[in-house]
């Protein structure tokens, strides 16, 4: 590899390290205030070190790649393999497309059935960053997936002259990853896995090509047709499809399950609870069996159990299970205290764990996000929302509360000067109390400030990935969260108030195509005037400090309001950068943004250190 | 008081009480007069609001876009149908005095049918969609498509008959319009067209009157819709007046059938682009009744459809085919696929099959609407539905044989820019060659310099607007893209601002293409070249 590609790769370690979270041993809260601060300013000056390693480098090479020796083509495969899976996807589908198009222009196959394996397969780490959303918000990147491995799979047909046994293992491998991501029609899905099932069983295929792994094939595709099943009852699977998931699962799971048992062994709850869903989409049982069979391996699971068995059965169990009781929400106030029981346990759970290895559970505890149930007596989605972004995403947690703060101040003074600015939102009109109304809308700007980045929750892993500044096919998946934030909080009666923040808040006052998303309609919108505030605040938060590394937007914040002002009208309200030209108003909010900092910095030293805080003073 | 006999007070009374009930008839029918007219005036405004809707929409729209010409462009050509059938319209709400004294008289001119029937698309589809209805429009054999008659009448009785439907169905409902052509002899075809709704239907009494002026069905439903009661009697005067029949067929609350044949004649002297027989054509569509219209149309000329009905199917057809050395003449792309968004597809069988590769979109969506995204997944043309042959063996004409005017697709692929000169900036000989081999292809005249500063000399020196386009590399020795764009930018010459100059970079962060853009620069292409997106930029910029 090149110089510039190994300070890259070892820059990310140290990024990824620098977000590492280990209790802060003996720190005063000034201490760790100014440990966070200077380890976020390194951070930052990491990514800008490998935007300049990339333009300096990566940049060149790409530039005068169809005229690349062989040795600096080989290097980008190189690099390219080290930014594998999670460290840095978005590059890796950088070079691999620009390596594709090479094979292309040299027509040379080999080369091009390897690049489209692995620009499929960095969609594909793409799609699991992006799993649980709807498939409409993610469709364009499932095809792209699932258009490489197609295209790489349609060499299938001339195995026989293919000459190396790693292209063809590329062939077949690309044949089975084309039933990866979710499908429009699981029928569709079925079809292709037992398409895929009969050629890793075909014995001509084995016998001209015998080194590869025949059986972990044929393993991972029974994997692939267990995991087929409809999750809707309403799209009754036919017969054929039934017998055919039910082979599957027996060689996956049930006979697993079985010879554990005759070992006198537990068997694993990864294997038990696919097994039981699938038995009832299949039709051996009820839905009130489904559920009591579930509940009896919930309560099976070890809290004590740090294993990524313990995780499942803590953590991502209670998820599924949730899911499946939403399905028929009747059944739910019978079951409240025990879903309740179910969160609490699972965050006592990610707690109990080493702080360092709290990170890997990230994945797992937005999977219970997206399908948590309010229960009324439990805690809100709001507060859960909160106690996700503190432990597993302080730079988003920090954000907000500094958007927060800032949105509150700003409100007070609005209400100084206009007490029926905000009479639009609802509820507030009919407030007849002014000191009730204004403990109503300051209380409403800190949830609408708190929430309105709520999407990234289900896409931490995508942000996590911030080690230089953002491609443009991330930037578009960045938006999403507009999106995925308005759906979230729509769904719970307790952030509904707050969906409009989620979904407008990077939409441009003149509504014109610079902001997004287009579903968001200012004028149509009962809370645009908050959602005005949010915008703004969110906006001079994210230029002068959290939004730099991956927008590469750098600004002091006296440039970031003389900027906000000249795109008043436009960008922002009129109503709200006029305040802007007030001293005053802008000295108020830098320091809010102060305090919202300080705020979020001592709630992240208290629970890392279940010390609490003074911070004024600063403690142990 | 005046005293008279007997005989001459009861013949007094007598002729008293005649003019008295001729005084009450002539009340009674002047008050059915004025009634008539009352209602025919407040009930016109449905007929004349319905173009005019689409007036004020596409004004909205077209200002709200007003720096995209493109876009502007079909607002406008909306506009100018929309206000053509309001003025048709309001001439024929004139003219009914003629219409019923049998002085009215048709032109006899020159008309496309598939003109006529797309301007019937336009008008009548946004209607639909704003009720949430199914409007199918479905051609079955055409032998002509151009005719002689009188286009604007003809229009005014279809957007009469559809538009009923429209207004009389409920939200969600279905409405099919079919068209086709039966040979009448002598130069002549008889066009028969067909309406079909589930509305709400009529009863048999009002079938009976369905004809007369100002009837209108009488519901507490149709009161709520605006109309003159005019527009059927129009109809029937139109249709008699071309010798043609109108039957209309209906129950209350299953829906009606109107059906109509005209005889027209064809016009002399038609010719349909040329295409050699027998090349494979692909259609990727995944509803059955619109690849088989597509399929029969290409059988009707000569061509052989292959059909797939998911993208990942037509990206394994055309793999094969192409190790094979058997890839298809074209693939058509439908509206919808098993799997996937059909411009997704598109964007990956443009990568596979390279540039020269056509890929046409036919479908019923508004080209203006999807053009960029279109043309940026690599869609070489547009072809509208409901489809018509001549349209598709235009567009497969020009885009297989280099052949023919545009006759009715969007698209210009294969458009000649040779009036147009573009400076290409780039310090890398192979990509210098690569790209220059590429414009000159596409008769655009390309002249070179090696670095920025070089750039700035070469238009400096040249003559106000001698250059249209401008490819600038960023990272360059002596004098980078950026510094270089602002130098031109900077220049006391008109064209120093106007040039149209794209960033052509390895440089994708989206930090580059705000400097781009920063800098003065309008597009942002990043490399390694993607060949296909020079072309998108040309077509874009000279249309």
């Amino acid at each position: 590899m090149q110089a510039y590609q190994e300070e890259y790769i070892a820059n990310l370690k140290e990024i990824a390290a620098l977000a590492d979270r280990r209790k802060p041993e003996a720190l005063t809260f000034s201490a760790y205030e100014l440990r966070r601060r200077q380890k976020e300013g390194l951070a930052r000056q990491k990514v800008k070190r490998n935007v300049e390693l990339l333009r300096g480098g990566l940049v060149p090479a790409l530039d005068h790649l169809f005229e690349a020796k062989e040795e600096e083509v080989q290097e980008l495969e190189d690099f390219a393999a080290k930014l594998a899976g999670g460290v840095d996807a978005g590059l890796f589908r950088r070079i691999h497309q620009a390596l594709l198009s090479l094979a292309r222009l040299k027509r040379d196959r080999t080369a091009t059935i390897r690049e489209l394996y692995w620009l499929g397969m960095g969609y594909y780490w793409l799609c699991n960053n992006l799993a649980g959303l709807d498939l409409e918000l993610i469709e364009k990147y499932v095809s792209r997936m699932r258009l490489c491995f197609t295209e790489a799979a349609a060499y299938l047909k001339y195995f026989d002259e293919i000459e190396d046994t790693e292209t063809r293992g590329y062939i077949l491998r690309s044949r089975a990853n084309m039933a990866l991501g979710p499908f429009k029609s699981q029928g569709g899905k079925i079809r292709l896995v037992r398409e895929t099932l009969r050629i890793m069983q075909d014995e001509h295929y084995q016998e001209v090509e015998p080194n590869l792994p025949w059986e972990r094939y044929l393993y991972m595709t029974h994997q692939q047709m267990a995991s087929s099943i409809a999750h809707d009852k309403s799209k009754v699977m036919s017969p054929e499809d039934t017998a055919s998931i039910m082979e599957s699962v027996y060689i996956v799971y049930q006979q697993r399950i079985q010879e554990a048992e005759a070992q006198h062994e537990r068997p694993t709850l990864r294997w038990a609870f696919p097994c039981c869903t699938i038995e009832y989409y299949c039709g051996l049982y009820d839905f009130g069996r489904l559920l009591a069979k579930i509940e009896k391996l919930l309560d099976a699971a070890d809290p004590e159990d740090h294993s990524p068995e313990g995780v499942y059965g803590i953590v991502s169990l209670p998820a599924f299970y949730c899911q499946y009781l939403m399905q028929e929400p009747e059944r739910i106030p019978g079951r409240a205290a025990y879903v309740d029981g179910l969160y609490r346990r699972a965050l006592d759970y990610v707690d109990s764990f080493p702080a360092e290895e709290q990170e890997n559970l990230a994945l797992y505890l937005w999977q219970l996000s997206c399908t948590y149930i309010e229960t009324g007596g439990g805690m809100s989605y709001g507060a859960f929302l909160e106690e996700i972004m503190l432990r597993f995403a302080p730079e988003l947690y920090l954000h907000s509360r500094m958007v927060a703060a800032a949105c509150r101040a700003v409100c007070a003074l609005i209400l100084e000067e206009e007490p029926d600015f905000f009479d639009d939102m609802e509820g507030i009109a009919d407030e007849a109390d002014p000191a009730e109304k204004r403990r109503k809308i300051l209380d409403a700007a800190v949830q609408y400030g708190l929430l309105h980045d709520a999407g990234k929750v289900s896409l931490l892993q995508f942000f996590a990935q911030t080690g230089r500044q953002w491609l443009e096919e991330e930037y578009e998946v960045a938006r999403l969260h507009t999106m995925v934030g308005e759906s979230m909080l729509r769904e719970r009666a307790s952030t509904r108030p707050y969906a409009a923040a989620a979904l407008g808040h990077h939409a441009w006052y003149d509504g014109s195509a610079y902001g997004y998303p287009a579903a968001y309609r200012r004028l149509e919108c009962p809370g645009r005037q908050m959602v005005d505030v949010v915008g703004l605040m969110d906006w001079l938060e994210n230029v002068t400090g959290s939004g730099q590394a991956s927008s590469g937007i750098e600004m002091s914040f006296d440039e970031a309001v003389e900027e906000a002002v000249a795109l008043e009208g436009r960008r922002f309200s009129p109503l709200l950068t006029a305040r802007l030209r007030d001293k005053q108003v802008t000295d108020r909010i830098c320091q809010a943004f102060q305090e919202g900092r300080r705020e979020a910095y001592r709630r992240m030293y208290e629970r890392e250190t279940n010390h609490v805080c003074d911070a004024g003073n600063g403690m142990n | 008081m005046e005293t008279v006999d007997n005989g001459g007070r009861v013949r007094r009374i007598e002729e008293l009480e005649r003019e008295n009930e001729a005084m009450k008839e002539a009340l009674a029918a002047a008050e059915a007069a004025n009634q008539a007219k009352s209602r025919f005036l407040s009930n016109m405004s449905h007929d004349i609001r319905t173009p005019m809707n689409a007036i004020m929409g596409m004004t909205a729209i077209g200002l709200s876009h007003i720096d995209e010409k493109a876009r502007v462009q079909d607002c406008l050509e909306k506009i100018r149908t929309a206000s053509a059938h309001l003025m048709s319209l309001v001439n024929d709400v004139l003219d009914m005095s003629r219409i019923d004294s049998g002085r009215m008289t048709l032109s006899e001119e020159r008309f496309s049918l598939a003109d006529l029937v797309h301007d019937l698309a336009v008008i009548l589809r946004p209607q639909a969609e704003q009720k949430g209805q199914e409007l199918t429009f479905e051609i079955g054999r055409i032998e002509e498509e151009n005719l002689v008659g009188d286009p604007l009448r003809l229009r005014q009785i279809l957007v009469n008959i559809i538009g009923n439907a429209v207004k009389y169905t409920q939200e969600g409902g279905a409405i099919l319009v079919r068209f086709a052509q039966r040979l009448a002899g002598e130069g002549r075809v008889w066009l028969d067209f067909l309406c079909e709704d589930n509305g709400m239907g009529m009863s048999e009494e009002f079938l009976q009157r369905i004809f007369l002026p100002f009837e209108r069905v009488r519901s507490g439903a149709v009161n709520q819709i605006e109309g003159t009661g005019l527009g059927m009697s129009i109809v029937k005067n139109l249709v008699d007046s071309m010798g043609g029949r109108i039957e209309v067929e209906s129950q209350e609350g299953k829906g009606s059938r109107f059906t109509v044949a005209l005889p027209l004649p064809v016009s002399p002297g038609n010719r349909e682009a040329a295409l050699p027989a027998g090349g494979c054509v692909l259609v990727a569509e995944s509803q059955d009744r619109r690849s088989q219209q597509l399929e029969e149309c290409l059988r009707e000329i000569g061509l052989m459809p292959v059909r797939v009905t998911a993208g990942t199917e037509a990206v394994t057809r055309l793999t094969e085919a192409r190790y094979e050395n058997r890839m298809p003449w074209a693939m058509l792309l439908g509206q919808e696929l098993s799997d996937m968004q059909p411009l997704d597809a598109a964007a990956h069988v443009r990568q596979l099959a390279g540039k020269e590769f056509p890929i046409l979109l036919v479908s019923e969506g508004d080209w203006a609407q999807m053009e960029y995204r279109a043309v940026r997944a690599g869609v070489s043309d547009f072809v509208p539905c409901p489809l018509f042959r001549s349209r598709l063996t235009g567009a497969l004409s020009r885009l297989i044989c280099g052949e023919g005017e545009d006759a009715g697709g969007t698209g210009s692929r294969d458009a000649d820019y040779r009036s147009y000169r573009a400076l290409l900036v780039e310090d890398n000989e192979l990509n210098l060659e690569i790209a220059s081999e590429l414009l000159g292809m596409t008769g655009i005249q390309v002249e070179t310099a090696e670095n920025g500063w070089k750039a700035v000399e070469r238009f400096a020196a040249a003559p106000e607007g001698y250059f249209d386009l401008i490819f600038m590399d960023i990272q360059m020795p002596v004098m980078d893209g950026y510094e270089a764009v602002r130098r031109i930018r900077a220049m006391e010459r008109t064209d120093g601002k106007s040039v149209w100059i794209v960033a052509m970079t390895a440089n994708a962060f989206v930090e580059d293409v705000r400097l781009s853009r920063q800098a003065g620069m309008n597009e942002h292409l990043s490399k390694p070249v993607d060949l296909e997106r020079l072309q998108d930029v040309l077509r874009r910029q000279f249309g």
